[in-house]
C-alpha cells in the first residue's frame, strides 16, 4: 500500500496520454491534458505527506506539532495556477481553431497542408457539424 | 500514422517504461513515512521567524516569494494572451446582447435567480475579501480569495444581465487592476533594495503571532496577488463572456481588428 | 566591487516585470509609440546589466539569496541565484537580441495597447531568470511563463494554421511542463532540497539511484522537448513557422537552444555526481543530438515555406549544440555556448530576412516567391551570408563554436557524431542557399522534391520603411563576423570550466580545420544541384531523385502536424532516454 500514490501518478500520466494521443476533440484533449497533470499534483502531494500529521498551519494547534510538507504544497498551489493559465490558453485556441476551421477534430485541423493548396474537401463541413460542442 | 499504429508505439514505450518506473517507484520513501528536511525546517522555523501561522503562505510569500512572483506574471501572461487571442471575430462594444446565436432561445431571468444573486453577490464578495485578508493566518491567501472576488462579479452578469454585468465591469479598470497588482508585488521585491536589504527581505514590522496583522511585508504582496488576480480572472469571464455574442457581420481577423 | 555586483542580479529579471506590469495598468493611456520605445530600452537595460554582472562573474561566481534567506547550517531555505560568465554572457547576448526584435518589429503590432510588448517582456524575463537561477522549482517557474508567453505569441496572426500550430506547441510544451515538475518532486523527495548544490552533494553521495535516475530522465526529457531534439521535435516546425517574424528570431534565436542550455548546466551542475549518468550520457545525448542534426538537414532541404526551412533548420543545429553537451568536456560545453550565441545571431537574421518578404513581396513561399527579391539586394545579400555561415564559413562566432564542438567530439573519438554534425550543417545551409538564389535571383524554374511540402500562405504588415527592418538584420549579421575570435578564444576555457563546476583548463581544442570547408562546399554542391538540376546530365539526376524520394515521403508522413502523433513518439522519446540511462 505504501507504494500506491506514486502507481497513481504515472497510471493518472500514462492514460493522459493515451487520452492525447488517441482524442478526436480539442475540448476532450484539453480534458486529458488536466489528467496528465493531475498526475504532477498526486505525485507532489503524496511525497510530501506523513500519517498523523496536522496541515502546516500552526493557528489550532501549536508550532512544533508535526504537520505535512508544506513546501509541497505550495509547490501544488503554483501548479495549480499553471494548469488554470494553460487550460484558459488552450480554449482560446480552440475556440478561434473553431470558428476558422469548423470542426474541432485534430485530424481536421492540421497546421498546414502540402503545397500550400489547402485541400479541404465536402467531407469538412460534415465532419464539423458533428463534432461541434 | 494511422491510430491503431499510434497506440500501439504507446503500448510499446510503455513497456520499455515499465521496469524503470517499478524501480523508481520502489526506491522512493515509503507513502507517508517521512518528510524532506527542508519542509521540516520551515515548520521548525517560520512561526517564530516571521510571526505567520500559516507555513504554505509563507513560503510562498517570503521563503520562496521569487516563485510566487514568476506565478504571477505567468498568470499575466496568460490573460494578456487571451485577450489578444480573442481579438476580433465578433461583436464588439457594448450595446449588444450576449447569448443570441441562432438557434438558442432566450430564456428570461427568473426573479428568484436575481434575488439570490444579489444577496449572494456580496456575501461572495465579503467571504472573497475575508480569505484574502487571512492569508497568514488560516488557509487561504490572496491567490484563492481573488478567485472567490472575481465570482462575486459573475454574479453580477448572472442577477443583473449582460448589459448591467458590462456598466459595472469595465475592461480598462481591469487591466489596471490586474497590471497595478502585479506591479505592486513587483515593487515589494524592488523597495527593500533600496533601502539596502536583499530582494524581497522582509523589512516590515512583523506584528503578532496568529494576529491579521502578522508577516510584515506579506501582507502586502498578498494585497498585490489579490488585486491582480481579481482582475485577471475577471477579465477572462469578460473575455469568455464576449464570446458567446453573435458576429454582427463578417470582418477580417488579424491586424486591422486588434 | 564583487558584493555589490551580486546586488544586481535580481534587476535583470524585475526590470522587464515592473515595465510590463506598468505598461498593462496604463494600457489604454499609452501614446502610439511608447510601448515600442518602453520595451526596447527595457531590453538594452537587460543586456547591458547582464553584461556588467557577467564581466564580474569572471573571478567566481556571483550568487544572491532572495529575501535575505542564506543558507544556515548547510541547509537552502530560499531561492538563490548564482551566475558564472558563461551564463551572464548568455542573457546578455538573449537581451540584445530582444532590443534588435523590438527595433525590427517597430510599430508592426501598433494596434494592440502593447500587449504584444508586454508577452514580449516577460518572455525576456523568463529567460534572464531561467539562465540564473540556482533552484530547480523556480527553474520549473521561468520554463513555464516562458511557455504561457511563447504560446500566446505563437498564435498571434490568428490564421488556422498559426492556431493549430499553437495548439500543437501547447500541449506538447504543457506535457514537457509536467514531466519536468515530475522530475523535480522525484529529486527533492530523495535529496530534501531543491538547491543545486545541496541535490549535487546529495546526487553525489547516493550512488547509482533508481531515483535519480528516473529525475533526470524526466528532467532531461522535459528540455529537450524545449531544445526540439528528436523524437521530440515535430511542435518546432509547426510553431516556429506559423508565429509572427519577429516571434520567430526570438523562438529559433534563443527560446530553442536555452532548453539546451538548462539541460547542459543540469547534467553538469546538478546530476554531475552521478556515476551512471556520466556512464549514459556522451552515448545519448551525441547519438540523440547526431540524428537530429541529420534529419533537421534533410527536412530543412525539403521545405519550400521559407519559415518552416528555418525551422528545420534550427531542429539541425540544436542537434549540433546537443553533441556538444555530449561530449561532457570542456571543450564541448564551452563550444556549445558560443555556439549557441554564433547560431542565435545568424538564425535571428535568417527569421528578419524571411519577415521583410512577408512584409516587402507579401509571400513565404520560395517558389512563389521566384525572382521576386529582385528589388532589395541588401536582403539576398544578407540571406547569402547567413546561409553561408550556417555550414561553415570559417569566420566569424558561429565558426569559433562549431570548431570547438569539432573539437571536442574529435578528441573522444565520437566520428559518428562528428560526421552527422558537419552534413547536417551542409544540408541547412544548402537549404537557405537555394532559396537564396531562387528568390534574389530567380534561379531554378524547375523545383524538386520540395514543390510538394506543406506551405501556407501569409502577409505581414507592410508599414514599415525597409531600412529599418534590414538594419537590425546587419547588426545581428556584423556582431557574428566582427565579435573579436581572441576575446571568445581567451574567455571560453575560463568561463566554460566555471560553468561546469570543474577546474580551469588553459586552452580547448579545436576541430580540423578543413572539416567546415567541407560542409562549405558541400551546401554550395547540395544549393546548385537545387537550382540547376534541369542543366545536370540525367545520368546525375536520376540517382539522386530515386534515393530522394523514398525517404522524402516517409518523412513528411512522419511530420503529419498530428498532436495525437507527437504525443506517441513523446512517449517512445521518454522510454527511450530511461532505457539507455537503465542499462548503464
Amino acid at each position: 500500500m505504501s507504494m500506491l500514490p506514486y502507481a497513481v501518478a504515472a497510471w493518472l500520466f500514462g492514460i493522459g496520454l493515451y487520452g492525447i494521443a488517441t482524442s478526436r476533440n480539442f475540448i476532450h484533449l484539453v480534458g486529458c491534458l488536466g489528467i496528465c497533470q493531475s498526475a504532477t499534483y498526486v505525485l507532489l502531494l503524496g511525497l510530501g505527506y506523513r500519517w498523523g500529521s496536522i496541515a502546516p498551519i500552526f493557528y489550532d494547534h501549536p508550532p512544533g506539532t508535526p504537520a505535512v510538507d508544506p513546501v509541497m504544497q505550495a509547490l501544488v498551489l503554483t501548479d495549480i495556477v499553471v494548469g488554470a493559465t494553460l487550460t484558459a490558453l488552450l480554449l482560446v485556441l480552440t475556440i478561434q481553431a473553431y470558428k476558422r476551421g469548423g470542426s474541432l477534430d485534430p485530424e481536421i485541423l492540421r497546421p498546414m497542408r502540402p503545397g500550400g493548396q489547402p485541400d479541404r474537401g465536402a467531407s469538412r463541413a460534415d465532419d464539423g457539424e458533428r463534432t461541434a460542442p | 500514422m494511422s491510430p491503431r499504429l499510434r497506440v500501439a508505439l504507446l503500448a510499446l514505450s510503455g513497456l520499455a517504461l515499465l521496469p524503470g518506473a517499478a524501480a523508481v517507484i520502489a526506491g522512493l520513501p515509503p507513502f507517508g513515512a517521512t518528510i524532506a528536511q527542508y519542509g521540516e525546517r520551515i515548520n521548525a522555523i517560520a512561526p517564530d521567524a516571521r510571526h505567520v501561522a500559516n507555513m504554505v503562505s509563507a513560503i510562498n510569500f517570503d521563503l520562496r516569494g521569487l516563485d510566487t512572483l514568476g506565478e504571477e506574471f505567468m498568470l499575466l501572461a496568460a490573460i494578456t494572451g487571451t485577450v489578444v487571442l480573442l481579438r476580433g471575430h465578433r461583436g464588439e462594444g457594448n450595446s449588444g446582447r450576449a447569448m443570441r446565436r441562432a438557434g438558442r432561445a432566450l430564456i428570461p431571468r427568473s426573479e428568484a435567480v436575481v434575488l439570490a444573486c444579489r444577496i449572494a453577490g456580496p456575501l461572495t464578495a465579503v467571504f472573497g475579501l475575508y480569505v484574502v485578508v487571512h492569508a497568514t493566518v488560516t488557509p487561504g491567501g490572496g491567490f484563492q480569495g481573488g478567485v472567490i472576488l472575481a465570482s462575486a462579479t459573475l454574479l453580477i452578469y448572472l442577477g443583473e444581465g449582460y448589459a448591467g454585468w458590462r456598466d459595472a465591469v469595465r475592461s480598462h479598470w481591469l487591466d489596471a487592476l490586474e497590471g497595478g497588482g502585479a506591479l505592486l508585488f513587483a515593487l515589494c521585491g524592488l523597495g527593500p533594495m533600496l533601502m539596502g536589504a536583499a530582494f524581497m527581505q522582509n523589512v516590515l514590522p512583523l506584528g503578532t503571532f496568529r494576529d491579521l496583522f502578522s508577516g510584515g511585508l506579506m501582507l502586502i504582496e498578498n494585497l498585490g496577488v489579490a488585486l491582480a488576480v481579481t482582475g485577471g480572472f475577471t477579465q477572462l469571464f469578460l473575455e469568455f463572456m464576449e464570446e458567446t455574442r453573435a458576429t454582427d457581420e463578417p470582418e477580417e481577423p488579424g491586424e486591422e481588428s486588434a | 566591487m564583487t558584493a555589490s555586483a551580486a546586488a544586481l542580479l535580481p534587476l535583470p529579471v524585475a526590470i522587464p516585470l515592473v515595465v510590463c506590469a506598468a505598461m498593462l495598468a496604463t494600457a489604454h493611456l499609452l501614446p502610439g509609440r511608447l510601448p515600442d520605445i518602453l520595451a526596447t530600452l527595457a531590453a538594452l537595460a537587460v543586456a547591458v546589466l547582464c553584461a556588467v554582472i557577467a564581466r564580474h562573474a569572471a573571478e567566481h561566481p556571483l550568487v544572491y539569496w532572495f529575501g535575505g534567506w542564506e543558507p544556515h547550517d548547510g541547509v537552502h531555505l530560499g531561492i538563490g541565484f548564482s551566475v558564472d560568465e558563461a551564463s551572464g554572457w548568455v542573457a546578455a547576448f538573449i537581451g540584445l537580441l530582444y532590443a534588435v526584435t523590438f527595433v525590427f518589429a517597430w510599430g508592426f503590432f501598433g494596434r494592440t495597447h502593447g500587449h504584444f510588448h508586454i508577452l514580449m517582456l516577460l518572455f525576456l524575463a523568463a529567460m534572464v531568470g531561467f539562465c540564473f537561477t540556482r533552484d530547480m522549482f523556480n527553474l520549473f517557474v521561468w520554463f513555464e511563463v516562458m511557455s504561457v508567453a511563447a504560446f500566446a505569441l505563437t498564435a498571434y496572426h490568428l490564421e488556422e494554421s498559426a492556431l493549430s500550430g499553437a495548439i500543437n506547441f501547447t500541449v506538447i510544451n504543457s506535457l514537457a511542463g509536467f514531466l519536468m515538475l515530475g522530475g523535480i518532486g522525484l529529486i527533492y523527495a530523495r535529496t530534501g532540497t531543491l538547491d543545486f548544490e545541496g541535490i549535487a552533494a546529495a546526487v553525489a553521495r547516493s550512488g547509482r539511484d533508481p531515483v535519480v535516475a528516473g529525475a533526470f530522465c524526466l528532467v532531461a526529457a522535459a528540455l529537450m522537448i524545449k531544445g526540439a531534439i528528436v523524437p521530440f521535435q515535430f511542435w518546432l516546425a509547426d510553431a516556429h513557422a506559423v508565429a509572427p517574424s519577429p516571434v520567430s528570431v526570438i523562438f529559433s534565436g534563443s527560446m530553442v537552444s536555452l532548453g539546451l542550455f538548462g539541460l547542459a548546466k543540469l547534467s553538469a551542475v546538478v546530476f554531475g555526481g552521478s556515476d551512471q549518468l556520466r556512464h549514459a550520457l556522451p552515448l545519448l545525448l551525441t547519438a540523440l543530438g547526431g540524428g537530429t542534426a541529420l534529419l533537421g538537414g534533410w527536412m530543412a532541404l525539403l521545405q519550400r515555406h521559407l519559415k518552416r526551412m528555418l525551422a528545420f533548420s534550427t531542429i539541425s543545429h540544436a542537434g549540433i549544440m546537443l553533441t556538444g553537451i555530449g561530449a561532457l568536456s570542456a571543450d564541448g560545453t564551452g563550444g556549445m555556448l558560443v555556439y549557441l550565441v554564433g547560431h542565435g545571431l545568424v538564425k535571428g537574421a535568417l527569421f528578419m530576412v524571411a519577415g521583410i518578404l512577408l512584409a516587402t513581396r507579401a509571400s513565404i513561399d520560395e517558389i512563389a516567391l521566384r525572382g521576386l527579391g529582385r528589388g532589395i539586394g541588401p536582403a539576398g545579400i544578407a540571406m547569402a551570408l547567413a546561409g553561408l555561415l550556417l555550414c561553415g564559413l570559417p569566420i566569424g562566432v558561429l565558426d569559433q563554436g562549431t570548431r570547438l564542438v569539432q573539437g571536442a567530439l574529435a578528441q573522444q573519438g565520437r566520428g559518428m557524431a562528428l560526421a552527422a554534425g558537419a552534413i547536417g550543417a551542409a544540408l541547412t545551409g544548402a537549404a537557405v542557399l537555394r532559396a537564396a538564389g531562387r528568390i534574389f535571383l530567380g534561379l531554378g524554374p524547375d523545383p524538386g522534391d520540395e514543390a510538394g511540402a506543406p506551405s501556407a500562405d501569409e502577409r505581414e504588415k507592410a508599414n514599415r520603411p525597409l531600412w529599418l527592418m534590414l538594419a537590425p538584420c546587419c547588426v545581428l549579421l556584423a556582431l557574428d563576423v566582427a565579435l573579436p575570435a581572441d576575446l571568445i578564444e581567451h574567455a571560453v576555457p575560463r568561463a566554460a570550466s566555471a560553468f561546469l563546476h570543474r577546474p580551469a583548463v588553459a586552452a580547448l581544442a579545436e576541430g580540423p580545420a578543413w572539416l567546415p570547408w567541407t560542409s562549405l562546399t558541400a551546401a554550395l554542391a547540395g544549393a546548385g544541384y537545387g537550382l540547376f538540376r534541369r542543366r545536370l546530365p540525367a545520368l546525375v539526376v536520376r540517382p539522386v531523385s530515386v534515393t530522394q524520394s523514398a525517404p522524402t515521403r516517409a518523412l513528411e508522413v512522419l511530420h503529419s502536424g498530428l498532436i495525437g502523433d507527437y504525443a506517441a513518439w513523446l512517449a517512445v522519446g521518454v522510454a527511450v532516454i530511461a532505457v539507455v540511462l537503465g542499462l548503464a
